[in-house]
């Protein structure tokens, strides 16, 4: 590469140090000053504060929820629609895609319309003589909405792993002897975990920094991390605990992050084969 | 390298045609003095007709306006707190009384507003120290659907009912009635703003059977109409939303009284100009200005000389009896104790 190339980078360099390395330090250093002297009090704060801890445990436990019934319901999808012939993939492909190109808003308000109490759910109940139910606002709405949003994050990566195996894999490890589950452990998997890997790691972090659907889906009684931030922020005009929620959050998501690839970097060697 | 040259020239006549035309504008326009002023930006076309246009006309001065929420403006008046640009704001009480301990805005000079005395006295110093005066009244009353309901609701008691259970929303302890709302559960229970114990352990009682805790007005509006909600407690001024929906609604004054929101209006410290700021505050406060935006019901008037017709009071904080049954809070002891208070809501309400 001729030295000149170097600076192609500098553009996107600066730009990224400008609106996202220096704000982010600036940020992760105003949380340890309170009136010009150093201090852990915001942080021992938050860690004092159980409705600060509800709402981090809460965070951690919808976002791992959500991320192993994305796996659960997008890695057989997406194993279908890479085995299926070409123009139906292409269909099946853009119905994947379409979730992420309606609005957030509108995508959220669509289940307040399906989970209400006078919605789909309620009036299918009520007219089977059942009682309605509260369904809104509910830790299960919140994971019902995250999945519907983020599962095609899953996906997508998933079915270009997919894509990737030759065709003649599946059937070379059976004429080998292979059995089924076998060849899913020893064969699909290893040769798919890293389209896993990067699907866990954007589902688990869009479920962590996720606003507008927890907001809706869970309102102001079921904090998330994101919702505590935009009450302290907003309403209560506390920056400096808005700080700590923002550096937890971005904390959680880089444990998450490493947790995530040393979990499925167990199944990384290829073939069962070390 | 032909096309980029043509497409710089011809940047520079579009530059240098609008520097003269903006030269010329400013030429032709006499030179108007300005003032600028803070507010939420509800109803801005209502707010020019009524207030702008005519205070150009009386003092030939224009407003120029920063808008946003209380927070937002509050956070740019702190970051601008050395040289401030803006030299009147109007917040609500909470935020008011934030502004005012930490410097931000000034004590008015009552005797230059004229219609100072006009106003009713709850609105003449409702932070205390002439730090703001108020211009708009709003009462925090119950709301609930006359279909679904059978029994009335009459008090902040009735919110309690086993009838009503699963089908309340009450406002989050953030919002501007939220700490209003401990207030009115102790007072309901037989405590008061200073003993509150006895509002938590019921709010604590209660909290399973709200659906959820609403943030803004228009949250609730829609709470409303998919039937989630049946019984909430609202500010006035999101009655007319309500209204809007067509749904058999009704407006209850609670046996254990309203309380009243007073909207203020204060000069920032420092601020440029004055004597404009006094000139928009009277205006804001005249007959002329307060009947006329009653009239819209965009704000219920300070002052007891605006006449409204019946049914247009219905939706306004509005008429002697209703002002009447007003609570008024220390806000100064709210602010005090707000962060207790939202902290213990969080561990034993919220949950």
């Amino acid at each position: 590469m001729p030295r000149w190339a170097w600076s192609l980078v500098i553009p996107a360099t600066a730009v990224l140090v400008l609106a996202f390395v220096l704000p982010l330090s600036l940020l992760f250093a105003s949380s340890f000053f309170a009136e010009g002297s150093f201090t852990w009090a915001s942080y021992t704060d938050f860690l004092s504060s159980s409705a600060s801890r509800r709402a981090y445990f809460r965070t951690v436990r919808i976002a791992t929820l959500v991320t192993l019934a994305a796996i659960a319901l997008g890695y057989p999808a997406a194993y279908a629609i890479s085995r299926i012939t070409m123009r139906w993939r292409v269909v099946l492909i853009a119905l994947v895609i379409l979730p992420l190109m309606t609005n957030p808003v509108a995508r959220t308000f669509s289940w307040l319309v399906i989970l209400g109490r006078e919605g789909l759910i309620n009036n299918l109940l009520t007219a089977l003589g059942a009682q309605s139910v509260r369904l809104l606002y509910t830790e299960g709405a919140m994971i019902v909405g995250l999945l519907h949003l983020f599962i095609p994050l899953m996906m997508l990566p998933l079915i270009s792993a997919f894509e990737n195996i030759p065709q003649d894999v599946v059937p070379a490890a059976q004429s080998l002897g292979a059995s089924q589950a076998q060849i899913f452990v020893r064969v699909l998997i290893p040769l798919t975990i890293e389209g896993l890997t990067i699907g866990a790691t954007l589902v688990f972090t869009g479920c962590v920094t996720a606003y507008v659907t927890p907001a809706i889906l869970g309102g102001s009684r079921r904090l998330m991390l994101s919702t505590l931030l935009h009450q302290r922020a907003s309403t209560m005009l506390d920056w400096s605990g808005a700080t700590v929620v923002a550096v937890v959050m971005f904390a959680t998501t880089l444990v998450a992050i490493t947790i995530i690839r040393r979990v499925f970097g167990v199944f990384r060697s290829p073939l069962g084969l070390s | 390298m032909q096309k980029l040259a043509t497409f710089v020239k011809r940047a520079c006549y579009v530059t240098a045609f609008l520097a003269t035309s903006t030269v010329m504008s400013a030429a032709i326009s006499p030179a108007r003095a300005q003032v600028a002023i803070s507010t939420w930006g509800f109803n801005m076309d209502l707010i020019n007709e009524h207030i702008t246009d005519t205070f150009v006309e009386q003092f030939n001065t224009e407003i120029l306006y920063d808008l946003g929420n209380n927070a937002d403006r509050l956070t740019r008046l702190q970051l601008r707190s050395d040289s401030p640009e803006i030299s009147v704001v109007e917040l609500a009480p909470t935020f008011a009384i934030r502004a005012m301990r930490e410097g931000l805005i000034e004590p008015i000079d009552t005797s230059r507003l004229e219609n100072y005395n006009t106003l009713y006295d709850w609105a003449q110093d409702p932070l205390t120290g002439n730090y703001g005066v108020g211009f708009t009244v709003y009462s925090y009353g119950i709301v609930y659907r006359t279909d679904m309901v059978d029994e009335p609701i009459t008090s902040w008691q009735d919110l309690w009912r086993d009838d009503l259970a699963g089908r309340v929303s009450l406002p989050n302890v953030t919002t501007t009635q939220g700490l209003a709302t401990i207030i009115m559960a102790s007072r309901a229970w037989g405590g008061d703003a200073e003993n509150p114990d006895v509002g938590f352990e019921q709010l604590a009682e209660l909290s399973d059977d709200v659906v959820t805790f609403y943030a803004r007005s228009s949250e609730l509006v829609s709470l409303f109409q998919q039937g989630e909600v049946w019984a909430a407690p609202v500010l006035r001024f999101a009655w007319g939303q309500l209204l809007d929906t067509d749904l058999p609604l009704a407006w209850v004054a609670p046996e254990e009284g309203s309380v009243g929101f007073v909207n203020t209006i204060s000069i920032i410290s420092g601020a440029p100009n004055t004597d404009s700021a006094y000139d928009y505050i009277d205006h804001r406060l005249s007959q002329d200005v307060q009947t006329a935006l009653a009239l819209d019901i965009v704000d219920s008037p300070v002052r007891s000389d605006v006449t409204v017709p019946a049914e247009l009071a219905e939706q306004l904080t509005y008429g002697e009896a209703e002002i009447d049954n007003l609570i008024f809070l220390d806000y100064n002891y709210l602010l005090d104790v707000e962060s207790d208070w939202i902290e213990r809501w969080n561990e034993e309400i919220a949950r």
